[in-house]
């Protein structure tokens, strides 16, 4: 599936209804390494990488989606998803 | 040969086990060449095709992998059920055995597709049960299936249970899609595999050989689903990992342990199916007595039948065939075609019933090369005597031949439906299968199926799909450029890529029109059977050119509309005059019918009616059979191509006018092989011919130059002789430049000509229909009605020229017509199948009804679906009874009777309806020829351009007064478009034929007038031409420069606005 893109045409829908959108990814400060995979993210160190999935689609949209994917552990214990496309973003799993 | 693992100096790792083509048929986007030949770039040594549920393109992807040094591995991805529903599992064949039981776990797949009853509709999911796979487990390598549907995810039972079955040759299949949830499933399977005490292998799950046919995936499933591709997120992969990688990448993503797996499964999987398939067909030598002997005796008794002993040229021909085929060990072959032959005659007898004046014509007819063999014309495969005909036998056999030769029958279309079914069950079901053939994406199919998953409008998509041009959907971005509106926007520029990459990819498998091949191993050990889509037959997966390279003998028993009209017409002069006539002895030289012939005025003539055919008929005037044998193979593409056309109608006219005139030729080696046509190749056989004379080929080597022409894809193959051609020439003191011009000549020839033996049995059958055309108007019209589909007029057209002829055609009647055409007093009356919506059923239940004795009475009695009596009565049916609008008011307000559920129909109560009928206006002329059109698709009575003439410009000519107009003068012609012709081979140019009150005028329309109308060209069935009047010898065409519409015109003069739609309309020819 793919997850909520935050575009415009979305927000101005969301502001309509007076909702807010779930799920909404947020950016993320993230440090990769040479491959792509994070290695800080928001200040915090990854602890494992558990797991690396992709996601291309609405290719034949105006608003294309390519994503690498991240589940990790971050140092603090905490479960982490992040998403590269273009820029990094946090994104609850 | 290319060898892919030399490039790289060692043997990779990794092989891929699991990768599917576009024979997957919508779920894989490359063609197998195009994965054999990416594997072998990428550095593969092995590579395994396994594609849903079928082996349809494995046999082409061997040839090509073999050819690009990867080491084919055939296998196949099974559906089978489980108590969770469908999975799926990967078959590898290790050994022969092994790809036997793959085509019978795949016949069995399939067995259940099209239940008894519902054959031709929509097929079930396919799927084999857990049982059949236990059963068939020797010789196959079971891989526990894909990372979405694979057994081991979807039923952890079942995997166990096939694992214990295929004891040392299961493996849990682990991949890497780069979905979600990947580490955990792999690590599940991973436990599983553990528990289970099997191992692990590795696999990529490739649909794409390339990463630019990912799109074009995506557009597939949607395209699989009926849906667009925002609704199908769920079916579709969600990124573009299924494409094939290089080894090293691939292995890099999954387990080591898995990946050096895929080396030990793929050293096991050993089987070459392009080399171990073990074909035989039944050659009879099981029998008491040798097969050659069989033959020769059969030969020896029809001989006594057919020729005087005395007959030293025949007898000599017979004995130096049989050698031959002795030699050939060909005798069985020739056995099992004649037993083929006499299943058809019992065919023909049930079909024609006993005491048939049609029990004089033999069952079917040879065409193809065949008919150049005495041996075929003895055991009744032809019936062209090739002693008498002077044909040649070389291009059927020949003693360098290294495939079976091809027998091509054609029959009636009743008898050949029996004969499909009989064949079948004579060779047992496991036995015997039509060829498959796939239909393959052109531009129509690409616009709508693409479109349609890009979620483009249905409208625009619909308006493209109308107007585009060619079979080729590599132009259908080049064509939309020419469609007014805005097309931009990524969805339009998706659609601009996906039609160009769709373009040639098999969607789904049907059958070949007639093609059957027969095996006395079983054929399901061979290839998978499934059933076809019509009751009684069944279909292998493989096509005509797989089934070819696999050594198949192929029978082709061909349904031909000329032969079933021939039939019905014997039979209805039998009837209605009591003569029965044997075509076999209807003199061949009937100046009357020559007469017609010379003048083009071939309308319904078998093979010699087209546009071009009586353009050319009016200049190259056949005299006789001869002639006409070249005429039939004259106009075809390869003659055309190999521009040949013109200077053989030079010649010939040069000839008529001095009998002494020798006609030129590129060599004087030639001079021989072209003599019969007047220097130029007109016949496939001359291609063999001229290959031997000029550049010393032998028969084999012509043959095989021959065959390369003959088969798609063959460029390349075709380009291989060349040298040896030219090289050959040099040995005959032929300079190279001249070598090369003859070869370009040969292969403009290409495949698409007949043989000289084909176009003789195709020029007796045109001869006798255009006898029977002369000598029995009526009855021959009659049997083209009845015959439809077929030719290249329709209906309409048929029935105005044989008026103009003085036929009478009376229109359907309830009560005097029967279900099909039939003869009422020597004139032709429309049968009541011929309206539109009536189906053969009803017909009958209708004609079975007569006499009704009023409307009342028919809409209680007549046991036909709803909307049928409207139908008759709209078509003039019932006028008998009172005007057409009152009737439909009155059957509005009838009782009618219902059926009762046994298949009885409970009668209404013969009640009066008590309403009156209100005043309706009667119909026009024009409303009762429209109704006449759009009900039955002809019209007996007035012509539209009779009715629309008073309200054109005196200045408008008629066909006969065109005829007289001198050439070069500036015409306007008005008429209704029968027929348009695109041919591939002129250039743009579109030939049209316009039809008026009083006949047919040509059309020449060259390409910036097409553009400029293309939509009144390609739709609009009222026309006015203008232009200048050309007269070459006798042909008149009429150059058009303006053309438009008149349906504005006809709609004011007809107060109705569904003119244009009711008229038939024009059939259509060549590209489009």
């Amino acid at each position: 599936m793919v997850a909520h893109t935050g575009s415009a045409r979305s927000a101005r829908a969301a502001r309509r209804l007076n909702a807010r959108p779930l799920n909404q990814p947020r950016p993320a400060l993230v440090e990769a390494h040479a491959d792509g995979t994070p290695r800080r993210i928001n200040r915090r160190q990854v602890a494992v990488l558990r797991e690396e999935w992709r996601v291309v689609d609405r290719w034949w949209t105006e608003e294309p989606v390519a994503r690498r994917y991240f589940d990790v552990v971050l140092e603090t214990g905490e479960n982490a998803v992040v998403y590269h496309d273009g820029a990094w973003f946090t994104q609850r799993a | 040969m290319v060898h892919a693992a030399g490039l790289t100096g060692r043997r990779p790792g990794y092989v891929e086990l699991h990768a599917h083509s576009a024979y997957s048929f919508l779920d894989g986007a490359s063609l197998p060449e195009e994965l054999a030949a990416r594997a072998a770039e990428l550095g593969y040594d092995a590579f395994a095709l396994t594609d849903h549920d079928g082996v349809s393109g494995s046999l082409e992807f061997a040839h090509a992998a073999n050819h690009f040094g990867v080491r084919p591995i055939t296998g196949a991805e099974v559906t089978v059920e489980t108590g969770h529903g469908p999975a799926h599992v990967t078959l590898l064949c290790e050994s022969q055995r092994g790809y036997a039981n793959l085509c019978r776990v795949l016949t069995h797949v399939h067995a259940g597709t099209r239940p008894p009853g519902r054959e031709s509709r929509e097929p079930l999911p396919a799927a084999t049960t857990l049982e059949t796979l236990e059963r068939h487990a020797e010789g196959l390598v079971c891989l526990s299936g894909c990372a979405r549907h694979g057994l081991a995810v979807v039923d952890a039972n079942a995997a166990a249970r096939l694992a214990r079955a295929f004891a040392g040759a299961f493996y849990v299949e682990l991949q890497r899609p780069y979905a979600r949830g990947d580490a955990r499933r792999n690590a599940t399977l991973a436990e599983l595999a553990a528990t289970l005490r099997v191992p692990t292998v590795a696999t990529g799950d490739v649909h794409a050989h390339h990463p630019r046919r990912l799109r074009l995936q995506d557009a597939l499933v949607a395209i699989r689903c009926r849906t667009s591709l925002d609704g199908c997120e769920r079916e579709r992969r969600g990124n573009h990992e299924s494409v094939l990688l290089d080894p090293a990448t691939t292995a890099e993503r999954l387990p080591p342990d898995a990946v050096a797996r895929t080396r030990e499964v793929a050293d096991r999987c050993a089987f070459d199916l392009t080399q171990e398939l073990g074909y035989r067909y039944p050659d009879f030598s099981d029998g008491a007595d040798p097969a050659d002997a069989r033959l020769r005796r059969l030969c020896e008794q029809r001989f006594a039948e057919r020729y005087r002993p005395s007959n030293a040229a025949a007898r000599a021909r017979l004995d130096e065939e049989l050698a031959l085929i002795g030699r050939l060990g060909l005798a069985g072959f020739f056995l099992l075609h004649w037993e083929v032959l006499e299943l058809a005659r019992e065919c023909a007898l049930e079909v024609r019933g006993p005491g048939s004046p049609r029990h004089a014509l033999p069952p079917g007819r040879g065409r193809g090369s065949s008919v150049g063999s005495v041996v075929c014309y003895l055991t009744g495969l032809s019936h062209v005597d090739p002693v008498e005909a002077g044909l040649s036998l070389g291009r059927f056999i020949n003693d360098e031949m290294a495939a079976v030769p091809d027998v091509d029958l054609d029959f009636p279309r009743d008898i050949r439906e029996k004969l499909i079914v009989r064949v079948t069950e004579r060779y047992g079901r496991e036995h015997a299968a039509l060829v498959a053939s796939f239909a393959t994406y052109r531009s129509r199919g690409a616009i709508r199926d693409v479109g349609k998953a890009l979620g483009l409008p249905a409208a625009e998509l619909e308006r493209l799909a109308r107007v585009t041009d060619g079979w080729d959907a590599t132009r259908v971005a080049e064509e939309l450029e020419r469609v007014p509106g805005r097309h931009d926007g990524p969805r339009w520029a998706a659609f601009r890529e996906l039609t160009r990459e769709i373009a040639g990819l098999p969607r789904h498998i049907s059958q070949h029109p007639g093609g059957m091949v027969v095996s006395s191993r079983p054929l399901v050990d061979l290839v998978p059977v499934q059933p076809a889509a019509m009751a009684g037959r069944q279909i292998c997966q493989w096509d005509k050119d797989s089934c070819g390279d696999a050594g198949f003998l192929k029978i082709d028993l061909l349904g031909l509309g000329m032969l079933s009209a021939v039939e019905d017409c014997v039979d209805r002069i039998a009837r209605e005059r009591g003569e029965t006539i044997d075509l076999s002895r209807v003199p061949l030289d009937d100046p009357a019918v020559y007469a017609e012939i010379q003048a083009a005025d071939t309308v319904g003539v078998f093979q010699i009616e087209s546009r071009a055919q009586m353009q050319s008929l009016l200049r190259t005037r056949p005299e006789n059979l001869d002639d006409l044998t070249v005429q039939v193979a004259l106009v075809r593409p390869g003659p055309i191509q190999g521009k040949a056309v013109h200077p053989y109608i030079e010649h010939r006219q040069r000839r008529r006018e001095d009998p002494a005139f020798e006609p030129p030729v590129e060599h004087e080696s030639l001079r021989e092989a072209l003599r019969d046509t007047l220097g130029v190749v007109v016949f496939q056989d001359q291609v063999l011919d001229v290959a031997m004379a000029s550049a010393g080929f032998s028969i084999g080597e012509a043959e095989g130059l021959r065959r390369a022409m003959s088969r798609k894809r063959s460029e390349e193959a075709i380009e291989a002789y060349r040298p040896r051609f030219v090289e050959g020439c040099r040995a005959n003191a032929i300079d190279e430049q001249t070598a090369n011009a003859i070869y370009d000549k040969l292969v403009g020839f290409a495949g698409f000509g007949f043989p000289k033996s084909h176009a003789a049995a195709f020029a007796l059958l045109a001869y006798q229909s255009a006898w029977l055309r002369r000598t029995y108007p009526a009855e021959f019209l009659c049997a083209l009605l009845n015959a439809q589909p077929m030719g290249f007029y329709p209906p309409a057209s048929l029935v105005r020229d044989a008026q103009r002829r003085g036929v009478e055609v009376l229109p359907p009647h309830v009560n005097r017509s029967e279900a099909a055409c039939s003869l009422e007093e020597g004139a032709v009356r429309i049968g009541l199948g011929f309206v539109q919506s009536v189906g053969e059923a009803d017909a009958e239940a209708v004609a079975g009804g007569q006499p009704y004795t009023d409307l009342g009475d028919l809409a209680r009695r007549a046991a036909t679906r709803s909307g049928v009596l409207e139908a008759l009565v709209s078509a003039g049916a019932c006028d008998e009874w009172g005007p057409r609008r009152q009737l439909l008011w009155r059957l509005g307000v009838t009782a009618r009777g219902r059926p009762a559920g046994d298949g009885n129909r409970q009668l209404a109560l013969p009640l009066e309806p008590t309403a009156e009928v209100p005043e309706l206006p009667e119909q026009t002329e024009w409303e009762r020829m429209l109704a006449d059109y759009r009900h039955t698709s002809v019209s007996v009575g007035v012509h539209p351009l009779e009715l629309l003439r008073p309200h054109l410009a005196a200045s408008v000519l008629t066909t006969v007064e065109l005829a007289g107009a001198p050439h070069g003068a500036r015409v306007e012609l008005a008429g209704l478009a029968v027929a348009r012709q695109r041919p591939a081979t002129a250039n743009g140019v579109v030939f049209m034929l316009l039809e008026d009150e009083h006949g047919q005028a040509n059309l020449i329309v060259a390409p910036p007038v097409y553009e400029r109308h293309r939509g009144l060209v390609r739709g609009e069935p009222l026309l006015l031409a203008a232009g200048r009047l050309e007269r070459r010898d006798r042909n008149v065409n009429l150059v058009v420069d303006r053309l438009e519409s008149l349906g504005p015109l006809a709609r004011r003069a007809a107060s109705e606005a569904e003119v244009t739609r009711a008229l038939p309309k024009a059939h259509h020819f060549g590209h489009r």
